[in-house]
């Protein structure tokens, strides 16, 4: 050996990261599992192991809440006044006139097709009876998104004039958007008090970051040469960006606004959980409560037809310079005031519209009448997931597998049986030279056998970190095990992996049925056609109303959430794949082409393989889009940190919601950085 | 300070001019020139650090009224030489003085004046307002000068004029081809009457004709205003039909600087003769660039008249039946010195290499 001037590569050098992370693991999970009845810490981490971080996080803040609530107060006492001065001028306008002024506006943004929209959209919301509810919550919105834009706009140009504190921005920006809503609310509502300014300050928080962000970014992507002609003309900084960069970067910025808008809608519906504030989220809420599901439907589209206005009107003017002609806005306008004026007396009430109540109370009927006959269909379709699927993933085959359900019970003689023939498995498929893959079985048969939320401890952190060098280097590895550690001081550990077991099985489904949705988008034209305006319409639906429907047909319990969360995060899916399928370079598709490959081989030689970052970072999406879901969903019955963070917002208890609320956006920011980790080495391996 | 600065002040002074890309760059610089003592040396180990030298030690000097023309490959470090000379790029190492004036060392305020008032830049990209109608693109300058509104709206129109745009004025940039957006560029860089006008190779968006067209108005402007101008240029005939001198750039180095004559005629590398090798000579080099002289003059029984002004080709084509040395002279009849109809007719040939 030693006659080769080149050392031979030891055996450790020629395997894989993948493989060396993989055996890593698998080594830990065996001595687990092979410890776990004769240690008593290696299953579930020791309570003498944790420290009352949540009673200390509790104390601390509510002394400095002590001191800073006199302030807070005051502020809270300020924006009552433009809040409620907007509330009653958009109760108290005509409604025609409000009718007359969207319509007038989506004219002038989009023509015929939005002024159309608008009128039709708010002529619902007339016709629910639901407009006085609905006027408040716009309000909310309508005093909120100001405060977000100047903030959002403030924190960008900031971020973009100091490189030192670019950094810390932007990773408090990502803190704002991981940290679950929810957790938002209980210290807002302990310093602010009982009352609609929190949803208000808490949707101005929740709506700031995209502001900043698109305001960095649009700042960032002016042309350099354009910045340099500004300087050249000799003006001082702050005439460059008042007078080039900022119009200079004006599409991207008003894209920004879109998204405030949306992030404000969305957070002041879910505020209204707070309650004490007659608007549409509460109406939703309430009626939900009472299994009213007519009436928390029809408050539902109110909401989405909001949304969709708001949106497409704000998107319309963010990202068309078409404008349509404005004479014809102020005849709209016109005659919205002459109507207003002439006929107010002749008209009715808005509150007591009631012309869909007949609607309203056909589909409850036809609702009942559907979920009596259809029940026990809907109940198989979920004691099938729950049994088969769910549970077994959550306490694993050992806990689930019961005489009533699966018709035997499990023994430890079929544990080992499995755990054979993962392994048997996985030597065969490591044999083929795939060798990471084959000790990822055995890795599977652990854990389905265990369930994830009985996992011993030591074999999550090990996997996690294991995963994150893989994914990127030993940084992310440090990263990722000491946040762990810090939710497993904290006692938080089983909540989390309640979280990360729904969270993970509703990702996976996503990941499996969007990544076809995608597929299937990407090689058929008209299946796009129907899937696209799908995916436009969830993305847009504020978080909140995604219960409505699984509510009604599944009741409480975790199967519902599990569908809600699926709903919302499996758009990002479909859309990244689809677009990571159709934009391969076209001259990578020609010498495919011209080698003479078939269309499913250059599929999966080609397209796949370039595809493979995007399709990551619609993973990486939909993990977040799911984590934020997994709290609202909390609503509806889940175990876990969306629970605790909801109770702790029903008690008050600042310390709870705080820690679960990070430890939630702990789990969120691991995934992140880990999907991140691997997009970036496929874009590194593809040469991107 | 510039009003005072005596004549003969070259009007750009550039010293040893660093221009190094990549963090740390100062001390890395620092310490390669430690290490390596020469300047090409030093940008070697510069790179195998992976940093990049983009513009390597510098020196030359425009004076007031001339017209220098840097030329180069692409990459070879034009734009980020004039990007260090005026200062939007902050030069690594070395001086550059406008006027007597060291920049490198003037105040944010005094830059911002320097700018007003006295430089102006067209830029290889255009560099234009998205947001800002071509009237407004080429009054931003006055803006920034704090012109009245109607003074800029007049001036404006004056230089849309100028550069052949009449008409286009409320014109948004998107709504331009590149060559009418190039003289846009071109329009607002002459709107507050530069002294020092920089130009990134502002005809290279233009169809030969236009170019053509432009390049002369740019004589006529220049003969005119007299401007001290500093232009680049991808195109050798360009830079020869409008330089008093042109430097030649290579990987960020200075390989060469001379008249245009000189270029043609005396290239220091095969770098250099590459760019003019395919230049009809003789159009361009003139006999003061081959004339010898000696206090023993040979036997010249031939004077074709020959005058120290004429091209290679004009002297070439008058003394076409001459075999022996013939004089030349200059305006006032006076010889200067005398040349061998062979030793023409030798520096005509195109470079074998
Ligand atoms: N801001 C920058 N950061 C890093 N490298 C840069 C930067 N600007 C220029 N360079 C590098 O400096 C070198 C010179 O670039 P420069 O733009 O000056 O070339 P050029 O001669 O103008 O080329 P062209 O004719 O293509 O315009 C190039 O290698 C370029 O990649
Ligand atoms: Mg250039």
């Amino acid at each position: 050996m030693s006659d080769v001037s080149l050392p031979a590569p030891s055996v450790m050098d020629r395997l894989t990261p993948g493989t060396k992370a993989a055996l890593l693991t698998l080594l830990v999970g065996a001595l687990c599992l092979a410890l776990e009845s004769a240690t008593e810490f290696l299953p579930v981490w020791p309570e003498a192991w944790t420290l009352p971080v949540t009673e200390w996080i509790g104390v601390s803040l509510e002394w400095l809440f002590d001191i800073i609530r006199p302030a807070m107060r005051l502020i809270s006492a300020a924006l009552e006044y433009p809040m409620v001065w907007v509330n009653w001028l958009l109760v108290n306008t005509p409604w025609p006139l409000i009718i007359g002024a969207t319509v007038a506006l989506g004219w002038y943004a989009g023509g015929l097709s939005l002024a159309l929209m608008s009128g039709v959209g708010l002529g619902f919301v007339l016709a629910s009876g639901y407009w006085v509810e609905g006027m408040n919550t716009l309000a909310l919105v309508f005093v909120s998104v100001p405060l977000a834009l100047t903030l959002g706009l403030l924190i960008g140009i900031w971020s973009n004039e100091s490189a030192r504190a670019r950094p810390w921005i932007e990773a408090t920006l990502d803190l704002m958007q991981t940290v679950p809503t929810f957790a938002y609310l209980t210290p807002l509502l302990l310093l602010f008090g009982f009352g609609p300014v929190v949803g208000l300050i808490a949707s101005a928080i929740y709506a700031a970051p995209p502001m900043a962000r698109n305001t960095l970014l649009g700042l960032q992507r002016v042309e350099a040469e354009v910045k340099e002609a500004g300087v050249m003309s000799g003006a001082t900084r702050l005439q460059q960006l008042v007078q080039v960069e900022i119009p200079a970067a004006a599409t991207q910025i008003m894209i920004g606004v879109n998204q405030a808008l949306m992030a404000a809608l969305s957070m002041v519906i879910i505020a209204a959980v707070i309650g004490g504030f007659d608007d549409i989220g509460w109406e939703v809420l309430l009626t939900m409560r009472q299994a009213n599901f007519g009436q928390s439907l029809l408050a539902g589209l109110v909401i989405v037809v909001f949304a969709i206005i708001i949106d497409r009107i704000s998107a319309r003017m963010a990202t068309s310079r078409e404008r349509f002609d404005v004479r014809i806005s102020w005849v709209i306008l016109a005659v919205a005031i002459a109507t207003s004026v002439l006929a107010w007396a002749a008209l009715p009430a808005p509150g007591d519209m009631a012309v869909l109540a007949p609607t309203v109370e056909a589909v409850d009927g036809a609702l009942t009448s559907f979920t009596r006959s259809a029940g026990a269909t809907l109940d198989s379709i979920k004691n099938n997931a729950m049994f088969y699927g769910l549970l077994p993933l959550r306490i694993g085959l050992d806990g689930a597998v019961l005489p009533f359900t699966w018709g035997f019970s499990w023994t430890a003689n079929m544990s080992y049986a499995l755990f054979a023939v993962a392994g048997a498995l996985g030597i065969a498929v490591a044999m083929t030279g795939r060798m990471a893959f084959g000790m990822c079985l055995p890795i599977i048969a652990i854990i389905v056998e265990t369930g994830v939320s009985d996992l011993p401890w030591p074999f999550v952190l090990v996997g996690l970190g294991a995963v994150a060098w893989v994914a990127g280097g030993w940084k992310l590895t440090r990263l990722v095990v000491i946040l762990m550690l810090l939710i497993a001081i904290s006692g938080l550990w089983p909540r989390a992996m309640l979280s990360l077991y729904l969270c993970g099985a509703a990702v996976i489904a996503c990941a499996v049925l969007g990544g076809l949705l995608g597929l299937l988008s990407a090689v058929s034209n008209p299946a796009w056609a129907v899937i696209r305006p799908v995916c436009d319409m969830l993305q847009t639906i504020p978080l909140f109303v995604f219960l409505i429907p699984v509510l009604m047909f599944f009741q409480i319990g975790e199967f519902s959430a599990f569908l809600a969360i699926i709903a919302y995060a499996i758009v990002p899916m479909i859309r990244y794949t689809r677009h990571g399928l159709v934009t391969t370079p076209p001259e990578m598709l020609e010498s495919a082409v011209s080698s003479g490959a078939t269309e499913w081989q250059i599929m999966r030689e080609v397209r796949a393989p370039y595809a493979a970052p995007t399709i990551l970072l619609g993973l990486n999406q939909t993990i977040l889009y799911a984590f934020a879901m997994l709290v609202i969903a909390a609503l509806i019955g889940t175990t876990g940190l969306g629970q605790s963070i909801y109770i702790a917002l029903g008690a008050g208890d600042v310390g709870l919601g705080i820690s679960a609320g990070a430890a939630m956006a702990i789990l969120a920011l691991i995934a992140d950085r880990i999907v991140q980790g691997f997009a970036e080495e496929r874009r590194r391996a593809l040469g991107l | 300070m510039t009003a005072s600065a005596p004549t003969g002040t070259p009007a750009i002074a550039v010293e040893g001019l660093w221009q190094v890309f990549g963090n740390d760059a100062k001390t890395r610089l620092k310490d390669a020139q430690g290490r390596t003592g020469s300047a090409p040396d030093a940008a070697e180990a510069l790179r195998d650090d992976g940093l990049i030298p983009a513009v390597q030690d510098a020196s030359f000097e425009v004076k007031e009224g001339e017209l220098f023309v840097i030329m180069g490959l692409s990459g070879s470090g034009k734009s980020t030489m004039i990007r260090c000379i005026s200062r939007l790029v902050e030069p690594t190492a070395g001086s550059v003085r406008i006027d007597g004036e060291d920049i490198l060392s003037a105040n944010a305020k005094r830059l911002i004046e320097l700018r007003r008032e006295k430089l102006g830049m067209v830029f290889q990209h255009f560099g234009l307002f998205p947001h800002m109608t071509v009237a407004d693109n080429v009054a931003f300058p006055l803006k920034m000068l704090g012109k009245s509104k109607s003074e800029r709206r007049a001036r404006a129109l004056e230089v849309i004029e100028m550069v052949g745009l009449t008409g286009r004025e409320d014109a948004y940039p998107r709504e331009l081809s590149g060559g009418q957006k190039q003289r846009v560029g071109i329009a607002r860089s002459l709107a507050a009457n530069p002294d020092i006008w920089f130009l990134d190779e502002p005809f290279s968006a233009l169809d030969p004709l236009i170019r053509r067209q432009l390049q002369d108005e740019f004589l006529k402007i220049q003969s005119t205003l007299h401007k001290t101008i500093v232009f680049i240029t991808h195109d050798i005939s360009e830079a020869l039909k409008l330089a008093d001198r042109i430097a030649i750039m290579r990987d960020g180095k200075i390989v060469q600087i001379g008249t245009p004559a000189q270029i043609v005629l005396n290239p220091v590398d095969d770098y250099v003769r590459e760019f003019s090798r395919d230049v009809a000579k003789g159009k361009h080099a003139c006999l003061d660039s081959v004339i010898e002289t000696s206090d023993e003059l040979p036997e010249m029984p031939d004077d074709p008249k020959l005058r120290i002004d004429m091209t290679l080709d004009e002297a070439l084509a008058s003394c076409m039946s001459c075999y022996q040395h013939v004089p030349v002279w200059d305006r006032e009849g006076k010889m200067v010195g005398f040349v061998h109809p062979s030793a023409l007719a030798a520096a005509l040939q195109v470079d074998p290499a």
